[in-house]
Order: structure tokens, then C-alpha cells, then sequence
């Protein structure tokens, strides 16, 4: 696929960098030169100097060959006249990275379908509804719904004590057939399990189940649901007000930011009941004045992922039962995931995960994206006569690399074995490592 | 976003450069069945040499690439830069097999120094008369020159799925020739298998226009094979001269110079867009220095020689200069009897070179350009010393670090021409001969002088010069250097 990506920003590059790893053809287009340099030393693909408005730089980087045009500078208005012209030279589908909330309600999103922009991506907002599904499931790090529900996916941290450490997994599922391992994240590496495999401590064990026994999951990681009500966020950031307005009556909010004016705006800004504290949440006096002892929930969003990651651990201390943190730098996601930090938000792996969405399905309407840091869940639907299709699983010889963790069929959701034939139409859940979603593109089509 | 930097590994993956080797030889044990073929055709002995070299060349390369396992499969910096040169290297070795055994019998020396003189597409010979070698070897020296021309790892980035990578960027960052590099397309292997196209087709149109002409089918492809490259291995001792037309001399000429254009610059006209071309800055001086110094070449034959017609003055002028700059080298009469000047100009433009991203050698127009236009603002400068100047090239602004990255190859590069011609003159080479052997090789030219009597040691050092010349110097130096081998 040709993509046009315009902004070498954070998440511009991240995404040129994954995607040239899945084999796509990228053009990274920025106005700044210096940016591009190191990039266009150093990966698999085209960079472009001149702005990302310029009929001239969109006509040089072929935007009309264009699969998709993806417009992620920072800049809301910027990247939505990109978008309109890329249609306008030719491009088959476009996003624009957004800033408002407005534009993603459905008589917006038709408008901007009318000049143009096929699609949008609000990275905040995908933080802010990554932070309810967390605070919703405590007890699970990453938790993924598909399809209503029918199939679950939940990454589940095993500490010490728990039962299922120790185990091959072949005996764990011998007895009952409830759930599907499907990745095992251990230190820096994901790995997807074979059946001589054992869980170990402290490894994050993606499990695969439907709805009604996904609390036998739990028991089995010697896990208990608490109930979230009160939650203190770190940093009045536009994730924050996003996730109030998003939480509607559900929590309590506190919200400690360091800086005056900032507090002002958020006091006008949100509703009454959230309580606005002003001060450095890395101070344990704050903490302490602000209560954060009785706080069932601790939420960092700064703009330093250090001091996020800080500020979440010594919430924990303070005996917070869970604790979100946003962690920008990617280096450092994996870090966090091996600190007691409860869920890592991330917002380059959340607009990466919208984009793979667009890139197994260009309307992006059947399919489902989760980007891990080094491994990607999609649900994707298996086309007529595509190679899945053919043969029981056990028998296609799939990559080493992926794994088909459940399938929707009619609208139900259903495990899978070595026996289990991917009928056309089926909905599958494939859990993959970096660089490979492409593969499972040439399975299903 | 595997964290695979996190392993402990050694600081050079070998498994994995090991195991592209074996690719590459895989590569080359193919092509060393050219002149297996050719031999056969002519029934010479050497057939069983060529076969012989061919599969010794694929065994190695069998083993080198089924027996090795890498851990990983990413070709980082440090593994992309020992590759580039290894494979050089290693491609001389085993393309110096023929020469060694076969009805040659050269030495170890001789051979590597004529394979390297080939695959840098430099053109030295020790062979005095090719007419005689077999037409087996004649082939394999204008074929090594054609691998060579564009880039050995150039050609396996276009066929080997696992280098359409970051790696196999690296890779092609430090074989093709230029600044900074262009890329044609997203993905490095259709950029490869582009330049290839192009690089192919012309090579098909000169064989058939050499044809049509006084030269025989087999002439035809060797000449063909080494213009397009800027090699100048030639099949005859008299070189082009041997031919006495002025069709054949015209028609190498245009080749040569077409052989010294940027290539992505060439595809990019070919693909309509034919003002980047005309609008292109390096490509205008380019043809400026061609006509300026034929020019002067021809004033300078008409006044040292006599009895030459005015059109032959012409067209042997244009010939040398275009030879010389394109670094070829291939040469129409004695230039030798024109006269000091010509000479001095001839060394001028062996070090100029053609432009970058082409097949020619030498510091290349675009380095001397930037480099000029950067002499002139600090001449401005001297007077004015407030102002502030650009370095611009076809409307781009430079960068200050490319400027500075300008300046340090030409200064290095002048070092290994310095460095290079006082070692050869202290193991008894001429004054003279000593300065124009490194020139000439450094920059891939090969003009000049029989380099039969030249000690072992000098072949070797001579081998040291084309190679570091043909990959601009840095990925061969930092070889060198402590910081590459350390953590």
C-alpha cells in the first residue's frame, strides 16, 4: 500500500517507522528538513521536504497514487486542508488527526466526509476512553472488547501466589477449554506461546475468553475487582477534561495541576464536583492534603512520562489500588509495564492502532485495532475463498509470529483449537508481533 | 518496535553479515557462468577454469547462507558499513580465481589487483595486449567492470526480500556514490530494481549501436558492458584507438557521458519530468566543464601536433575529456604527445570525477561545486564580514553539516592521494608515475601508464585506493578506526 504520511512529528514517525516495517511504501512529508534526515538515512522509506499544504509538495510525494494520505502535523486546520486536498489530487482515503471533540460526532464527521477527510483520529480521546475501560477492569492491564463484548481480551499482570504461575500451558487448558493464551509479554519481549510453554512471575499473560468466564481469568490470576469511585489525575491536561467529560457521574474526580492559570481555566471549564487542587503532585505533602490515601484510582498525565511514572509509583505507595500513567516515550512504556504501573497509556500506539484498523480494512467499518508495544490485536473479517479459510488452523502452517486467539461466528463469540476451521464471514481475533500485520492481510484476503 | 537492542549482543552481528555474504556469492558464482558460456562458445580451455571458479563460488556461498542462523535479522550501521566493504572485497577474491588458474597464470597479487581493478570499475591493467587472452577472460573483465559500475550490493538489494529493510538502506547509503542519496521510490528495492532497468536497457542500446558499426557481436558486449559502467576495460591494447572510426568513437563518448549523469536524474527525464533535468545545477556544469575543456584540449592538440584534420582534433578532444571525467579511461591516440598542459588538465579532471549517483569515480561535480560555491562566499566574506551566505545547489539551500561533510572528504581524499603516492614512490616508483597512479586509481579512472613493473606491495596499495575510492572513502576508513571495533 502507497501512504502519504504528512508531519514527522511523534506520532508521524511512529507510524512511518511501524508501517515501513509492515512493508507498506511511505513518503513522509515535513517542512522541516532536519527532521527528515536521520529518518531518511536510516528506515525503508521516501521523505519529502516542503509543507504539507503545498499543492506542489502533494503533487511530488504522488499523493493522487496515494492508498492513504494520513495528515498528523500538529496542527488541526493544517491537516484538514491536507486531507481535503489530498482527495482533491486523487488519494483513495484520508485521516486527519483532530483536536475537538465537535468533529467526531456523526453530522461533523458527514461534512468532513464531503470535503474530503474520510476519517479522524483524536488521540486524546482515544487516551480517554483507553483510561475508563482500565478504570472500569481494574484488575486487568490492557483490557479490548470486540464485538460487543462476544470476545474479551485482557492482559493480566501474574504476581507471585497466583495459580497459573508455574504451568505448562497445555495442562491449563486441558481440563476446561475457556480461554486461549494468546501472547505472553515477559520483560522487553512479547512471545506468542506454544503449549510447552510455562507462565512465569511477573509475566503479563494475554488471555483470550468470552464474556462468561472471564472471571474464572481473574480467580486463576489471584486477582479481585475493586470498585473504582474515587480517582486523583495528575495534570489538568486535555486527556483529563476529555476523560470527565467522558465519565459523566460515574467517578469522583480530583484533579492536582502545578500551574495557576491552568487551574483557573480547568475550574471553568469542568463540572462542579470535580475538585481542582493546585500544587506538584510529585510532593507527598500534596498528596497527603489532597487525600490521595483514600483514592481508589491514581491517573498521571503530565507531559514528563518520567514524572508520570514516578508519581504513579509513589500513589501506590501511598495504597492506591490502581494506577494509570501516561508514558510518551515508547522507550519507556516497556519500562513502566515491568513497574507495579497498572495500565500505560500511550497516544503513538493509539493512533497507530486506529491507522492498522484503516489498513486491513480501507472503511475501516469490520475491523478492530489494539497496538501493544511490540505486538498488534486485530479483528478482522475472513473474506470468501481467502487461505484461511481453506483448511483447519493446525493444518495452514501460520507464522511462528501469529496467532488466531477466537472467532465471532453469527454475531457469537467462540474460542478456537488446532480443529477449528475459519469459515468466510467469520470475525477473527489474530494476535500478532511487530511487523507482521501484513501477513495477516495476505491470510484473509 | 521489537527491543531486540536490548539482547545482549556483540557489537557486530556476523552471523547475519555472514550470511548476506553467502547471497552475494550465490550472486556472483551466477555470473561467473557468463564466462563459462563464452569459453564453451569458443571452445577455449579456460571453460573448465570458469566452471570450476563458479562452483567453488556457489558452494561458498550455499554454506556461507543455509549453514547460518542469525539471532536476528537487522543489518544495523556498523554491520551495513563492514558489509559494503566486505563484499568488495570478497567479490575480488573470488572473481581472481580465472585469472589466477586459467591460461593467465597470474599471482595472487596480479589477480586480486586486476578483479579489484574491475569491480571498481577502475580499468589498470597488468595485462599488456588483451587481444591476447581468451575471449572467456574478456568477457569476465568488462562483466566485473558492469557489476561493479552501479554497485555489487546495489544489484542483490533489488533481488533479496530480507535487505528491503532498514538495513539494505544503510546499505545503499554507503555504496552509491553522491552526498546525500535520493531515493526513487519508498521501498529501497524498487529504487534498486529501477536503476537497474536503466542501467540494463542502456547497456542492450550500445551493444546494438556498437554492432551496427565496424565491431563484431562479441567486441560489441565487452565495450558495452565497460562504457556504460565508465569501466574501460578494453579488448584491444590500443584501446578505442584500435579502431580507427570515428562512428565507434562518437558513439562511446555518448555513453561515457550518459554513464556520468545521475542516474536517478536520468529516470526522472525518462519519466517526463525532463526540466528537474535541465533545471539540474551539477548536470549544467556537468556538460559546462565537458565543452569549456574540449575546447582548450583541441586548441592545445591543433598547436602541439600536426597534420591532424580539424573534425578528428574535435571529436578526440571531446573523447578524452568525456573518458577522463567520467572516470573511464579509456583513450583514443597517444594523448600523451599532446603536450604538459593537456596532461595537467587530463589529472584536474581525473579528480573532479562525474556526477554523483552515477558510475564514474573521482571526488564527483557535486562535492566540488558545493565546495566552490563555499571558497567563493569566504572570499566575499574577506570584505564583507557581516554577511551571512548560503550554499545553494539547483535552488536547495545546504545544510551546514553537509558542508562540513564536503569539505572533510575532499580534504581526506586529497590526504589518500598524498599518503598514497608517498608510499608508492618509496617503494620505488617514479615521482611522477607515483602521484598519477594514486589519482588514477583513487578515482577509478585507470589512465595512464603499464602497471606491469609496479611492485607486489604497490599492486596492493593501488588495490587499497580504488576500493576506497569507489566507496567514498568513509565506510572503507572508519574500518580503521578504534571507535568502530570498541564499545
Amino acid at each position: 500500500m502507497r501512504i502519504v504520511i504528512a508531519g514527522a512529528g511523534d506520532v508521524g514517525t511512529h507510524l512511518a517507522k511501524l508501517l515501513s516495517l509492515e512493508n507498506q511504501e511511505i513518503i513522509l512529508v515535513d517542512a522541516n528538513r532536519e527532521k527528515l534526515g536521520v529518518l531518511d538515512a536510516n528506515y525503508n522509506l521516501m521523505t519529502l521536504a516542503g509543507g504539507p499544504t503545498s499543492i506542489k509538495t502533494l503533487q511530488a510525494a504522488e499523493t493522487g497514487k496515494a492508498d492513504l494520505f494520513i495528515a498528523v502535523t500538529p496542527f488541526e486546520s493544517t491537516n484538514i486542508t491536507a486531507c481535503a486536498m489530498a482527495n482533491w489530487l486523487g488519494a483513495k482515503s484520508t485521516v486527519a488527526r483532530i483536536d475537538n471533540y465537535e468533529f467526531m460526532t456523526e453530522k461533523p464527521a458527514e461534512f468532513f466526509k464531503t470535503i474530503g477527510v474520510d476519517h479522524t483520529i483524536y488521540p486524546e480521546f482515544l487516551a480517554a476512553e483507553e483510561i475508563l475501560t482500565a478504570l472500569r477492569h481494574s484488575w486487568a492491564r490492557h483490557w479490548f472488547e470486540l464485538h460487543g463484548g462476544e470476545i474479551i481480551l485482557a492482559g493480566v499482570k501474574v504476581h507471585s501466589g497466583a495459580r497459573i504461575i508455574g504451568q505448562e500451558l497445555r495442562n491449563l487448558t486441558r481440563d476446561n477449554h475457556n480461554f486461549h493464551v494468546s501472547a505472553i509479554r515477559r520483560r522487553h519481549e512479547s512471545i506468542i506461546p506454544r503449549g510447552d510453554d510455562i507462565i512465569l512471575e511477573n509475566d503479563i499473560v494475554y488471555f483470550t475468553s468470552t464474556r462468561q468466564h472471564i472471571d474464572d481469568i481473574r480467580d486463576l490470576c489471584g486477582k479481585v475487582q475493586y470498585k473504582v469511585r474515587r480517582v486523583t489525575i495528575m495534570g489538568g491536561s486535555r486527556i483529563a477534561i476529555r476523560l470527565i467529560a467522558l465519565a459523566g457521574n460515574e467517578y469522583k474526580f480530583k484533579i492536582i495541576e502545578n500551574d495557576q492559570a491552568r487551574c483557573r481555566h480547568l475550574a471553568e471549564t469542568l463540572p462542579d464536583d470535580v475538585e481542582i487542587i493546585y500544587g506538584d503532585a510529585r510532593d507527598n505533602d500534596v498528596l497527603t492534603d489532597a487525600d490521595t490515601v483514600h483514592s481508589d484510582a491514581f491517573i498521571a498525565l503530565s507531559d514528563s512520562s518520567e514524572a508520570n511514572i514516578l508519581a504513579c509509583l509513589t500513589a501506590k505507595e501511598f495504597g492506591v489500588n490502581k494506577s494509570v500513567a501516561e508514558v510518551e516515550n515508547l522507550q519507556f512504556v516497556g519500562e513502566a509495564e515491568a513497574l507495579n504501573i497498572g495500565t500505560v497509556i500511550n497516544k503513538k500506539l493509539l493512533a497507530s492502532a486506529k491507522i492498522f484498523q484503516l489498513l486491513l480494512d480501507t472503511d475501516g467499518s469490520t475491523s478492530r485495532c489494539l497496538a501493544l508495544t511490540d505486538a498488534e490485536v486485530a479483528q478482522i473479517e475472513a473474506r470468501p475463498g481467502s487461505k484461511i479459510t481453506s483448511a483447519p488452523i493446525r493444518n495452514l502452517r501460520l507464522s511462528r509470529e501469529m496467532t488466531i486467539a477466537g472467532i465471532i461466528r453469527d454475531g457469537k463469540g467462540m474460542l478456537v483449537s488446532g480443529n477449528t476451521t475459519v469459515r468466510a464471514g467469520d470475525q477473527a481475533v489474530v494476535f500478532c508481533l511487530g511487523g507482521y500485520l501484513h501477513e495477516i492481510e495476505r491470510f484473509f484476503s | 518496535m521489537k527491543h531486540s537492542h536490548l539482547h545482549k549482543t556483540g557489537l557486530i552481528n556476523f552471523p547475519v553479515l555472514l550470511k548476506v555474504v553467502g547471497w552475494l556469492l550465490i550472486i556472483e558464482s551466477a555470473f561467473l557462468l557468463v564466462p563459462f558460456a563464452t569459453s564453451c562458445i569458443y571452445g577455449e580451455k579456460d571453460s573448465m577454469i570458469f566452471l570450476i571458479s563458479a562452483v567453488t563460488t556457489a558452494v561458498t556461498g550455499i554454506l556461507l547462507n543455509h549453514c547460518i542462523h542469525p539471532r536476528t535479522k537487522t543489518l544495523r550501521k556498523r554491520e551495513s558499513i563492514l558489509l559494503t566493504s566486505l563484499t568488495w572485497i570478497v567479490f575480488s577474491i573470488f572473481g581472481m580465481i580465472p585469472f589466477i588458474f586459467g591460461s593467465t597464470h597470474m599471482s595472487v597479487s596480479d589477480a586480486f589487483f586486476e578483479a579489484m581493478s574491475g569491480f571498481t570499475t577502475t580499468g589498470v591493467s597488468i595485462i599488456a595486449d588483451p587481444a591476447s587472452l581468451s575471449h572467456g577472460q574478456l568477457i569476465w573483465r568488462s562483466l566485473m567492470q558492469w557489476i561493479g559500475g552501479l554497485g555489487i550490493i546495489l544489484f542483490t538489494l533489488a533481488v533479496i526480500p530480507m535487505l528491503n529493510s532498514s538495513g539494505g538502506v544503510h546499505l545503499y547509503n554507503s555504496e552509491v556514490t553522491g552526498i546525500t542519496h535520493d531515493k526513487l521510490t519508498p521501498r529501497i528495492s524498487s529504487t534498486a530494481k529501477m536503476l537497474w532497468g536503466i542501467y540494463f536497457i542502456l547497456t542492450i542500446v550500445l551493444t546494438l549501436l556498437l554492432w551496427i558499426g565496424p565491431m563484431d557481436l562479441f567486441e560489441s558486449i565487452c565495450h558495452a558492458l565497460s562504457t556504460v559502467s565508465t569501466g574501460g576495460f578494453s579488448t584491444q591494447a590500443d584501446s578505442i584507438g584500435a579502431w580507427n572510426s570515428t562512428y565507434i568513437t562518437v558513439v562511446i563518448t555518448i555513453f561515457m557521458f550518459v554513464g556520468g549523469i545521475n542516474f536517478i536524474l536520468m529516470i526522472k527525464a525518462l519519466s517526463g519530468s525532463l526540466k528537474t533535468v535541465t533545471n539540474n545545477e551539477v548536470f549544467r556544469v556537468y556538460c559546462k566543464v565537458i565543452a569549456v575543456t574540449s575546447v582548450i584540449f583541441a586548441i592545445l592538440i591543433a598547436l602541439n601536433t600536426s597534420s591532424i584534420p580539424a573534425g578528428h582534433i574535435i571529436v578526440n578532444a571531446l573523447f578524452q575529456v568525456v573518458s577522463t571525467i567520467t572516470s573511464t579511461g579509456y583513450s583514443v591516440s597517444d594523448y600523451t604527445l599532446w603536450g604538459p598542459g593537456c596532461m595537467v588538465m587530463i589529472t584536474v579532471l581525473m579528480f573532479v570525477g562525474g556526477c554523483a549517483g552515477s558510475t564514474s569515480g573521482g571526488a564527483k561535480l557535486d562535492r566540488m561545486l558545493t565546495v566552490y560555491r563555499f571558497m567563493r562566499n569566504e572570499v566575499y566574506r574577506v570584505i564583507h564580514p557581516n554577511v551571512i551566505k548560503g550554499v545553494s545547489i539547483s535552488g536547495n539551500v545546504l545544510s551546514a553539516e553537509i558542508i562540513n561533510k564536503t569539505v572533510a572528504f575532499i580534504l581526506i581524499y586529497i590526504g589518500l592521494i598524498a599518503g598514497g603516492a608517498f608510499v608508492l614512490s618509496s617503494i620505488g616508483l617514479p615521482y611522477i608515475d607515483s602521484f598519477y597512479s594514486a589519482i588514477s586509481c583513487t578515482g577509478n579512472t585507470g589512465l595512464g601508464g603499464d602497471y606491469v613493473p609496479v611492485p607486489e606491495a604497490g599492486k596492493w596499495i593501488l588495490s587499497f585506493l580504488m576500493l576506497t575510492g569507489r566507496l567514498e572513502i568513509y565506510s572503507v576508513i572508519i574500518l580503521f578506526s578504534k571507535s568502530f571495533w570498541k564499545k
